[in-house]
This record gives C-alpha cells, sequence and structure tokens, in this order.
C-alpha cells in the first residue's frame, strides 16, 4: 500500500515555518541539556550505590538533592518542542502515537513514578539507609524506559512505510524495534546524558562549590565519566550512522555539503572536547561539548526532514498569516525571563536570615 | 484529517481522557487557588507575628510543591498526551489554532516551576517582602496559566465567531471565556481550603489545629455563592442547544448536574462542620473524606461541561469521532469507507461486510462508546435492537436529538456496522424470517339464486387494512372497533335501495364471540377510554352480534363499533373473520337475503423491530408487554411523562388522550401533534431513505413478509405499492407534518427538519393534509373513470378534503355506496387473500362467479336481472377491460 495515502493532511500554520523551526531547536537544546543531566546523573547515581562505596557519599547527595529540579524542568523544557513538532510534523507525529499509543501514554505514569521516587530519595536521602537504591532504581528504570520509547515514537513518526503494521495490531502496542537505527539512536542518548551529566557535575563542582577540599576530585570524577562515556559515543555514533537510511547516510558522507560540514565538524569537535576533557579543561570542554550537542541537533533535525523528503516538506505548509498571537508570546517569553531571571538573582542574593 | 483509531474495548468511550482530565484538573485548580492561599496566609503569618502560622504555611507548601508538581504537572502532559491519542483530528486543530496561547502558557509554567521552587527552598531565608513577592509572582503565573487554557477550553464549548472568521481572538476570548474564568476561579480558592484542611488537621497543637482549620474553612465557604453565581452566568451563554442539553433535556446529563448542586450543599455543609471543635482523629479522616468529595464535586462539573458539548469536540465544527460537522451528506453519497482513512476495505462485499462494519464502528462509533465498559457501553445500549432496528437508529440519530452526531455513510455501510454491532458484539445470531404457518380456512359461499331471488344484499367493512393496538396493559391507540356498512338491493330493471321495514343484523363468526377473554382492554377501559365496558362490548355500545342501524339519508345500514379480534378462542390466530349479514322483514321476520363480509382486524404493528421484545402471539403477531414498555420508557424518558410508571401502576392511557386524533374524535392537547403526524413524523426521520414501501412494511403488515399481508386488493396484484398513492414515508410524513406546521404547532418543524421529499422536488410542493380525513383520491389516476394512462400512476399531493368524499364515503350517481360494489380499501376486488382466496371476494363470488366488481363483465344482471347499456353509474362502467 501507497503509504502516501496514510498520511494525514496537514493543518495550516499561522506565521512561517522558520519561526517554529527556530523555536523548536531553541526549546529542545534546553530540554536535551536538562535530560540529559537528569538521566545521566541517575545512572551516575544509581552506579555508585550499587557499587556500594561509601567515599561517593557526597557526590550521590549532592544528585539526589538536584534531581527533583532536573526532572521539573526537563519535562517543562519537554513540552515547547513537543508544541513545536506536533505544529510542524503533527500529522507524522500524531499518528505514530496512537500507533505505538499505550507505550506512549505509559510515559506520563512513568514520568510520574520516576518523580516521585526522586523526591523519596531526595528527602528521605539519609533515613532510607541502603533502601535508596531501590528509590533510584525506579526512577533511572522508569526514565531509561521513557527515553526508548521517545526514540521508538521520534523514529516511528518518519516511517509512513511502516505505518501498515496498524492493520494487524490496532492496539496501539506497536514499537519500531525492527528499525536498525532505533537502538544506536536510543544508546546514543543514553551515552550523551551519562556523558553530559558527568560534565555537569564537574562544571558544579568547579564553579559553584567554594571551600570544599574535596570538590577537584569530583570535578576530575566527572570529566571522567564524561571523557570516557563521549568515547563510546563516538562508536554508537558511527553505528547510528551506518544503521540510518541509506539515501540519510549518504547525505552526511558527502550527498550534501551542508549536512556533511555540520555532521563532520559537530564530531571533531566532539573528539577536542574529549581530548580536554582528558585534561580537565572543564571550561573548555563544556564549551566544546554544548556545540557538538548543538550542531547534533541541528543534524538531528535535517536527518528527520531528509527522512521525511519523499513524503513531505515543512515549507509546504499554508501559513494563514496571523502574527498578532506571535507577537504577544515573544513580548511575553521576554519578559517572563526577565522576572526568572529576578527571581534567581533574588533567591541567590537575598538570603536573611530569619528573626 | 485522518488518523488511525487506537482500538479500545473496555477502556473506549473517553475513559481515559476523563480520568486523567479530571485528576489533573483536581490539582490544577488548587494549585491556582492554593497559590494565593499560600501567600496570604504567609503574610497573615507576618502581620500577626506568628511563627505558628508561618511553620504551616511552610509545611503547607512542602505538600503542595509535592503534590501540584509530581501529581499535577505531569497529569497536564497527560491529558495532552491522552487527548492526541483518542482524538488526534480535534487535537492538531487546537494546537494549530492556539498554538501560541499555549505557547505563552508554556512560559507561565515555566514562571511558575521557579517561583514555586524558589518559594519553597528559601522559606524563611529569603526577606520577608521578597520572598511574598515571589509568593505572588507564583499565584500570578497559576492564574494565568489558568487564563490561558480557559481560552481553549472555552473555545471547544462555544467557538463563538471563530466559525465564520477563524481568528485567535474571536476563539480565545469566546462567549464562554469569562464566565467560565470566573468559575474557574472561584472553585480553586475553594479548594484551597479544602486541600488546606487536610495539612491543617495535621496540625499538632490543637489550639493552632482549629484556628487554621478555620481559617482554611472560610476559603472554602465564602467563594460559594459568588461560585454559584458564575456558575448561573456560564449556563446562561451556553449555545441553544447545549444549554437545553445540560438543563435537563438530556437525561444523561441530570444526574451529574444535580449531583453538583447536592456536593455544593454537602461541601458547604462540610466546610461549616469542620469549623466546629473536634479532636483530631476525627477531622483529619473527614479532612479526607472531604477531599475525596471534591474530587467527585469536579468531576461532577466537568462531566456537564464536556457533555454539554455533545456532540462535538470543537461546537458547530468537529465531531467527537472527528468528521466535519457539514460533511456528512458528502460523506454518504461516497461512502465512509471511501473517504476516509486507515480502512483496510474500502468497498463492502459479503466477505467482507463484518469487518467493515468493524472499522466503521471503529471510525465513527468508538470516539465516544465503550465496547463493554463503563462509558456508554455500545452492547448494552444496542441490546433489543435487532438488525432492523439498529439500522433504523443508526439512520435516524442525530436528526431528532442533537447529542448525537448523525451517520455518514452509505445504506450498505449502515447495515454493515449493524450487523457488526448486533452479531459481532451483542452476540445475537443471524434471525431469520419466521411466521408462524397460516391456518388452513373453510369458506363457504353463501347461495345465491339469479333466477329467483328478489334482493342482492352488499356488504363491507369500510376499511381493508385495520389495526388494534392489543398492549392494553402499558398503552391503547388503536382500541377495538371495526365498522361493517351493508346495502340492501330490491333486483329489477329499475332496481331500488332499501331501508325502511327492513332489518339487517350481523353475526360473528363461531370461536371470535368472546375477544374480552383475549386482550386486556376490557380490564383497563376505564383508565383507557374513561369507562366501564361490559364484555365484548365496544366503546360505542355494540358487542360482537347485533342489528345494524338503517340510515334514510344514504340508504345504508350501519355497525360503527364492533370489537373484532383477530384471536379465536382455540387459539388461532386469523384476523380475517366472517361475519355473517342477514336482511330480514321487519313485520313477518322472512330472511330476505343472507350473506357474509370479511371484518379484516389485526394486532401485527411491528414495534417490536426496534422497540425489542417479540410478537405477543409467536410468530404472527401482537404488541408484548416487553415491547410495549420500551415504547412508553423512551416516550417517558424524551418528554418527561410518566407513561410507564402510570401504566404499571394499572392506569395505562389513550395516546389520543395527549395527541389530537380525528380517528377517534380526540381533541386531546391541541399544542401537541396530532397522533399520525407525531408517529409518522418522529419515525420518518429513522426510517427514511429505504426503497419504496420497505418502511410501511416495518410497522405495518402490508408486506408480503407479514403473516397478516393486509395489502391484497386489485392494486396490489397490478404491482402498485403504498407509495403510489400514499408516497414514500417521508413524503406522507411531511404532507401530515406540513398541516401542523401551519397550524402553528412548535415541534413540526423539529421532525420536518431532515425529512426530504421523494416524490415532489421540495417541501414547498408539499400539500399538506388532515390524518384520516383528506386522502388519496381514485380520480387522480382514474380519469373520468379510466384506467390509469402512466406506466407508475401517483395519487400523491392531490387529496381528497373530506370525510366528504372519500372511496369509503362516496357513492356512484344511483346512491350505491362506491364499496358496495368494488369492495374495502386496499382489497378492492379482484382481491387475493393469503389466507383464503376467495375470503375477500366473497360477494362477488355469491352473486356473479366471478371475484370481480358486482357486475364487472357484463354481470348488470345481478342487480337488474337484464343487460345494461347505459353508464348510468358511473363513466366508463361498460369500459373495455
Amino acid at each position: 500500500m501507497d503509504p502516501t495515502n496514510f498520511i494525514p493532511q496537514a493543518l495550516p500554520i499561522p506565521v512561517e515555518w522558520g519561526w517554529f523551526y527556530l523555536f523548536q531547536m531553541l526549546t529542545f537544546i534546553l530540554h536535551i541539556l536538562v535530560m540529559n543531566v537528569m538521566l545521566g546523573a541517575s545512572i551516575i547515581a544509581l552506579v555508585h550505590h550499587l557499587r556500594g562505596k561509601a567515599e561517593t557519599e557526597p557526590l550521590t547527595k549532592s544528585i539526589s538533592v538536584k534531581l527533583p529540579f532536573t526532572i521539573a524542568f526537563a519535562v517543562n523544557f519537554g513540552v515547547a518542542p513537543l508544541l513545536f513538532i506536533q505544529i510542524l510534523y503533527g500529522q507524522f507525529i500524531y499518528t505514530s502515537s496512537v500507533l505505538m499509543a499505550v507505550y506512549w501514554l505509559s510515559v506520563v505514569g512513568l514520568v510520574i513514578i520516576a518523580y516521585a521516587s526522586a523526591y523519596i530519595y531526595d528527602f528521605s536521602y539519609v533515613s532510607l539507609g541502603n533502601l535508596r537504591t531501590v528509590f533510584i532504581a525506579v526512577t533511572t528504570a522508569c526514565l531509561l524506559a521513557t527515553a526508548f520509547i521517545y526514540t521508538n515514537n521520534m523514529t516511528l513518526m518518519l516511517s509512513p512505510a511502516l505505518w501498515e503494521a496498524y492493520f494487524d495490531n490496532p492496539w496501539g502496542t506497536l514499537l519500531n524495534t525492527m528499525d536498525p537505527s532505533v537502538l544506536p539512536r536510543y544508546l546514543h542518548f543514553v551515552a550523551s546524558s551519562v556523558a553530559v551529566a558527568g560534565l555537569a557535575l564537574a562544571l558544579f563542582y568547579r564553579f559553584k562549590v567554594k571551600n570544599d577540599p574535596g570538590a577537584q576530585r569530583w570535578v576530575r570524577h566527572g570529566m571522567n565519566w564524561y571523557a570516557y562515556t563521549t568515547m563510546v559515543q563516538m562508536a554508537l555514533g558511527l553505528w547510528f550512522l551506518s544503521a540510518l537510511p541509506e539515501h540519510v547516510t549518504d547525505l552526511l558522507l558527502g550527498g550534501s555539503l551542508a549536512h556533511t560540514l555540520i555532521f563532520v565538524t559537530g564530531a571533531t569537535i566532539g573528539i577536542f572536547s574529549i581530548s580536554n576533557a582528558l585534561s580537565y579543561n572543564v571550561g573548555t570542554s563544556a564549551i566544546l561539548s554544548l556545540t557538538t550537542i548543538i550542531l547534533m541537533i541541528f543534524l538531528r533535525d535535517l536527518v528527520r526532514d531528509a527522512y521525511l523528503a519523499p513524503y513531505f516538506q515543512v515549507s509546504d505548509r499554508v501559513v494563514t498569516g496571523e502574527y498578532l498571537p506571535l507577537v504577544l508570546f515573544i513580548l511575553t517569553l521576554a519578559a517572563g525571563l526577565c522576572v526568572v531571571a529576578w527571581m534567581l538573582r533574588t533567591a541567590a542574593t537575598d538570603s536573611e536570615v530569619r528573626s | 484529517m485522518n488518523f488511525p483509531i487506537w482500538e479500545l474495548h473496555w477502556a473506549g468511550g473517553g475513559l481515559l481522557i476523563a480520568l486523567i482530565a479530571v485528576f489533573h484538573v483536581y490539582i490544577a485548580h488548587f494549585a491556582v487557588g492554593g497559590g494565593l492561599f499560600l501567600v496570604l496566609t504567609e503574610h497573615l503569618g507576618y502581620r500577626r507575628n506568628s511563627p505558628a502560622i508561618l511553620d504551616y504555611t511552610k509545611r503547607h507548601t512542602k505538600f503542595f510543591l509535592l503534590v501540584t508538581m509530581v501529581l499535577g504537572g505531569i497529569t497536564g502532559v497527560g491529558i495532552w498526551f491522552i487527548i492526541s491519542l483518542v482524538a488526534p483530528a480535534a487535537t492538531s486543530q487546537l494546537i494549530h489554532t492556539f498554538v501560541f496561547a499555549w505557547a505563552i502558557e508554556w512560559v507561565f509554567f515555566l514562571g511558575e516551576i521557579v517561583a514555586l521552587f524558589i518559594y519553597f527552598y528559601t522559606f524563611g531565608k529569603m526577606g520577608a517582602r521578597n520572598h511574598l513577592t515571589i509568593g505572588w509572582l507564583y499565584f500570578f503565573f497559576g492564574w494565568m496559566s489558568l487564563f490561558m487554557i480557559n481560552g481553549i477550553i472555552g473555545f471547544m464549548l462555544t467557538p463563538g465567531d471563530w466559525l465564520t472568521t477563524r481568528d485567535f481572538w474571536d476563539g480565545f476570548f469566546n462567549p464562554t471565556f469569562w464566565p467560565s474564568l470566573a468559575f474557574r476561579t472561584f472553585i480553586a480558592l475553594i479548594l484551597a481550603g479544602l486541600y488546606g484542611f487536610v495539612t491543617a488537621t495535621w496540625e499538632k497543637d490543637p489550639q493552632t489545629r482549629e484556628s487554621l482549620v478555620r481559617y482554611c474553612a472560610t476559603w472554602l465557604l465564602a467563594p460559594f455563592a459568588f461560585l454559584l453565581l458564575s456558575g448561573w452566568w456560564y449556563v446562561s451563554v451556553l449555545p441553544e442547544n447545549a444549554q437545553a442539553m445540560v438543563l435537563g433535556a438530556n437525561p444523561e446529563i441530570a444526574p451529574y448536574l444535580q449531583g453538583f448542586l447536592w456536593i455544593s450543599a454537602v461541601l458547604f455543609a462540610g466546610g461549616l462542620l469542620m469549623a466546629v471543635r473536634m479532636p483530631a482523629a476525627i477531622k483529619r479522616p473527614m479532612a479526607l473524606v472531604l477531599l475525596v468529595i471534591g474530587l467527585l464535586y469536579m468531576g461532577c462539573f466537568e462531566t456537564v461541561r464536556e457533555a454539554g458539548r455533545r456532540p462535538y469536540l470543537i461546537h458547530g465544527y468537529m465531531y467527537s469521532n472527528a468528521i466535519l460537522a457539514g460533511t456528512e451528506d458528502a460523506i454518504s453519497a461516497e461512502g465512509y469507507l471511501q473517504t476516509s482513512g486507515w480502512h483496510r476495505n474500502r468497498e463492502i462485499t459479503p466477505e467482507n461486510a463484518r469487518d467493515a462494519g468493524r472499522e466503521i464502528f471503529r471510525g465513527q462509533c468508538a470516539a465516544c462508546h465503550s465496547i463493554g465498559g463503563p462509558l456508554h457501553d455500545i452492547k448494552r445500549l444496542s441490546a433489543h435492537y435487532g438488525t432492523v432496528g439498529l439500522e433504523a437508529q443508526i439512520a435516524g440519530m442525530g436528526k431528532i436529538y442533537s447529542y448525537m452526531p448523525r451517520f455518514a455513510g452509505t445504506a450498505q455501510e449502515r447495515k454493515a456496522l449493524a450487523a457488526y454491532i448486533v452479531h459481532d458484539l451483542v452476540g445475537d445470531p443471524e434471525v431469520t424470517q419466521q411466521t408462524r404457518p397460516r391456518p388452513e380456512l373453510d369458506l363457504e359461499i353463501p347461495a345465491f339464486d339469479a333466477q329467483d331471488d328478489e334482493y342482492v344484499l352488499l356488504a363491507w367493512c369500510t376499511l381493508g387494512e385495520k389495526c388494534i393496538s392489543d398492549s392494553d396493559s402499558r398503552f391503547s391507540m388503536l382500541p377495538p372497533g371495526s365498522t361493517l356498512m351493508a346495502q340492501l338491493i330490491r333486483r329489477g330493471p329499475l332496481p331500488e335501495l332499501v331501508t325502511e321495514d327492513v332489518e339487517v343484523t350481523f353475526t360473528a363468526p363461531a370461536g371470535f364471540e368472546n375477544p374480552s377473554n383475549h386482550v386486556e382492554f376490557w380490564k383497563y377501559a376505564p383508565s383507557l377510554v374513561g369507562k366501564e365496558l361490559a364484555p365484548n362490548v365496544s366503546a360505542k355500545g355494540l358487542g360482537m352480534s347485533g342489528v345494524m342501524t338503517p340510515n334514510d339519508q344514504n340508504l345504508t345500514f350501519l355497525a360503527d363499533g364492533i370489537p373484532v379480534l383477530p384471536y379465536m378462542d382455540d387459539g388461532t390466530v386469523n384476523p380475517y373473520p366472517v361475519f355473517t349479514i342477514e336482511a330480514k322483514d321487519k313485520a313477518s321476520g322472512e330472511i330476505l337475503a343472507t350473506t357474509k363480509v370479511v371484518a379484516p382486524i389485526s394486532t401485527e404493528i411491528g414495534c417490536k423491530n426496534c422497540h425489542s421484545g417479540t410478537w405477543r402471539h409467536e410468530g404472527a403477531m401482537g404488541i408484548s408487554v416487553t415491547t410495549a414498555s420500551d415504547v412508553l420508557a423512551r416516550h417517558d424518558r424524551r418528554h418527561k411523562t410518566e407513561l410507564l410508571p402510570q401504566a404499571e401502576a394499572g392506569k395505562p392511557v389513550l395516546c389520543q388522550s395527549c395527541h389530537p386524533d380525528p380517528l377517534l374524535k380526540a381533541e386531546g392537547d391541541p399544542a401537541l401533534l396530532n397522533l399520525p403526524a407525531a408517529i409518522h413524523g418522529f419515525h420518518a426521520n429513522y426510517l427514511s431513505g429505504a426503497p419504496d414501501a420497505e418502511p410501511c412494511h416495518t410497522c405495518h403488515p402490508t408486506g408480503p413478509d407479514s403473516y397478516t399481508y393486509c395489502a391484497r386488493g386489485t392494486h396490489a396484484s397490478k404491482g402498485l405499492t403504498c407509495v403510489n398513492c400514499h408516497g414514500t414515508l417521508e413524503d406522507h410524513a411531511l404532507s401530515l407534518l406540513k398541516a401542523e406546521k401551519e397550524a402553528g404547532k412548535p415541534k413540526a418543524d423539529l421532525l420536518m427538519r431532515h425529512l426530504k421529499p421523494r416524490l415532489v422536488a421540495s417541501v414547498e410542493e408539499i400539500e399538506p393534509r388532515k390524518p384520516w380525513n383528506d386522502q388519496p383520491d381514485c380520480l387522480s389516476c382514474h380519469v373520468d373513470f379510466e384506467p390509469p394512462q402512466d406506466a407508475e400512476p401517483s395519487a400523491f399531493n392531490q387529496w381528497v378534503r373530506g370525510p366528504e368524499g372519500l372511496y369509503r364515503m362516496r357513492t356512484d350517481d344511483a346512491g350505491l355506496m362506491c364499496e358496495s360494489c368494488h369492495g374495502s380499501t386496499h382489497a378492492e376486488y379482484p382481491a387475493v387473500n393469503a389466507f383464503h382466496p376467495d375470503l375477500d371476494a366473497i360477494q362477488p363470488l355469491q352473486y356473479q362467479g366471478h371475484p370481480g366488481p358486482i357486475g364487472s363483465r357484463d354481470n348488470c344482471a345481478v342487480c337488474h336481472t337484464e343487460d345494461m347499456f347505459y353508464e348510468f353509474h358511473h363513466l366508463n362502467i361498460l369500459g373495455e377491460r
């Protein structure tokens, strides 16, 4: 059956697609960064608990206090790109979501459990004793499952040719595991999370923690996590590259100047970040890493459009030309960010002891 | 706009949305009200210089943080997920229309999270003024989130001018925006108090506990009046049909609205009670119970709001099943399977019909109907229909009652859908036509001596098709009472109609004398017709045998109101009892002439085809108690009557006690539609679009598949059907309804709205008619009494304004009633009867040896004793056949 028969009609958008593309990319970058820290820190903490070494206590305690924040912001920064993706690619993502409905919906439950478990891990860290391993394990498992479900949906939405499977299974329990790129993609994101979490820990202990003699140790610890995981990340990246559909891989390996340039630049900078990490240059590594991540996210968007090219161009979308709501959003965002900045500054500076 | 459908069975019909959404909304409104609660309580703590209040506020903030962040925030995303899964088309429409409203809301969400974290973690560390500012900012962001989402939710119910302008602002600031915002704000404040009870009752110090609980009670109680006022405001701006449904037109919504009002009282009382000094051991569980009641409260409100929007997701624009309003006719023309995606079957064949039915169900019905689950279980709702009834229900839904959309699909798709539901879901087997075998009847044609007999006695039943409703314990609309007429002719070259000095009697056939043994009409007569009746005597005073009343004006004999029924004492069901008519000389008692005549009578009214139950007399006829009860139950539900409980208490009524009807000369309630207009007008909406006379046969036993098979006259033999004279069901109903509309009756329009005439181009061309009295006329086709010229003759829309001038009331130029020579309506000579070929030809066979009209085939001698050459009775009487 011709896959184009299955693709639902695209609705008009209020302003040019470029706006949504920009918003989607900016907010997704924020989401990925926070999500990486969230997932990666959970994994790192769990590994430490499982190893059972008492000397990593300060690290895991520190993670436990911050983890609920990362979950809150990962969710908040996650809804924004999800919104813009639905605007630009709604006919694809709504469809793929329905095909795997049971799994997609379970994300809500998984995140609630992960979040609740993280708060228990946080607030009852001391009183739980060894039992705290259970709670961090629950959080980690739920988040890993969530990530896997997301990877399936984000790839299934790009593969209308596979949607026919609905007719044999309309009960929402389809996954995209037959697609060879799903596993390497998933592992690529998990590895990225561990790496970025390590980097975040290093940054935290390098710049935020004052008067702690043990801090330097955690800086190195975090950078080691970053460096070695990113090496694995490179291998996973190559696996991911080879598992992409042929016409997409071709684009990245010389077929298109833009695609190839971004890919090669990102990978190269990534390699440099490893060497800097091994030398414990926290600041430089962070900048290089961030650049790599941004380039890779942009590449991910280009890959998405390449997958969909036979069926759809984002620029095809009809524009209705209603600009006032956009203007209002930009103004609200600017004002909102100012207020948030004020609140954060006040929290940092106004710490009188209550009389 | 065609997405795949997540096939849910038990959890279908919107259950998942309801559970996730009500849960989220309960917490989210608490988050808004609670935000104000926190900052005002902190403020109170500073003002009273009370560490106890500040401690409580901090403790409550932790509770608040955990509940709203973990449960509230994520379930909010959960609603988004579930609506995308269960209603992707509507979600996509909302997202594409209101993307920036959501984007703005996201900014507020971000601000909320930051503010709340800071508020909690710096509680007691940050200076009072800044901390309060953070608190106020939290409340501001929270309320603004409500502001944004309120616009979108309101849009779904009242899109307002957006329907024509497609303008963002028209859609966002829609008709219910402000009342809904007010309503939700007040609920949020009430919930702040309700949740506050939980943390307040856990306060250890009794003194502090009491004052805090009272403080929370104020939050709970103070906004109630404003809540109810804004609720009234909200309802008052609803669109007409939504408002009607919410306020009681939809029986399903009623319990939720009542629940809301009752729980308002319970919560208010609960709040007052909590203010009373009681030990913590009582107050803590009370607080939790009230919290649960609050959840039910929220559930009632949101259910009323969602159900009031039926059958739309976006009112006036998109139905719950993603079909766009106004496209039903186009889809029905081309076919649902052709015009929507994600179906394996495009054309329906006998092999794939069941699977096609499943796909149609999934596409059009599953959005609201679960299979075996708690929400609108299709199995429960369809249990009693059978395929005929369910096809009718599918055809008619959405036409009169607006809580469902119209079915969009071809007749074949409708059939496939009904078959799938009845056979695969409900599990009823295929029903084969089973008719009781008709009894063997004996018939002896009375003797006639053409040479010597002095008189010809002609007799007929005025109506060739007559039904009785034998559902008396529940209702009656056609009480027993058949009419026989006779004319006595003294034979000769100049025959004479005789009424003086003659007595004509009618005698019931053996076995038919005791109708009151077979039906409950006589038992319930006081309730049905307002007086006690002797057994076997009709309301008009006639028994099963008696003397016919002479009429010197039109020279006839009349027995009006013979309560004959098709039930014999030995159990036989025979709708054609043969009465004996005898003319006697009054003085001498000598029998002048004898004949026999059929008094056709049936109870084969097909209500059971849709209203569940089986025939009262198996395989044959009769309205069973199950069927009759279902009819009343539906009438009560829709029209807020009490007919079923009344009947069950032993007081059934005549339908004509409310509905005017010329048949029984009933005036009823003049504001209501007359009974024929009501019944045909209503049911036509469900039985329309069917070929020819098929819908007629659904209720009337006129078709070849019926037991009675009463369409048996010469017209029927020539292949004419009900439609040739009366029009299709739609035409027939419209002619009755148009008269009612012109008489100013409000309900006529509602029933007419979706009926389209088929024999004329438009409703404007329909000639209105009064039931029973305005009828088609023979001469419309038989111009000058000639055979009709048209291949497909039609007498529709050319009414005789009767009752004078109707076929059954008219005479020829000699004073002979038309029916005396030509037979009853629908059984015109030559007629063929399925029970015995001669039953409807007794007098023609008696007097002239062949079943045609009396005197036909040059048999003028029957009355004239010799041949005639002048066309006196009517034109073309001697014409070539």
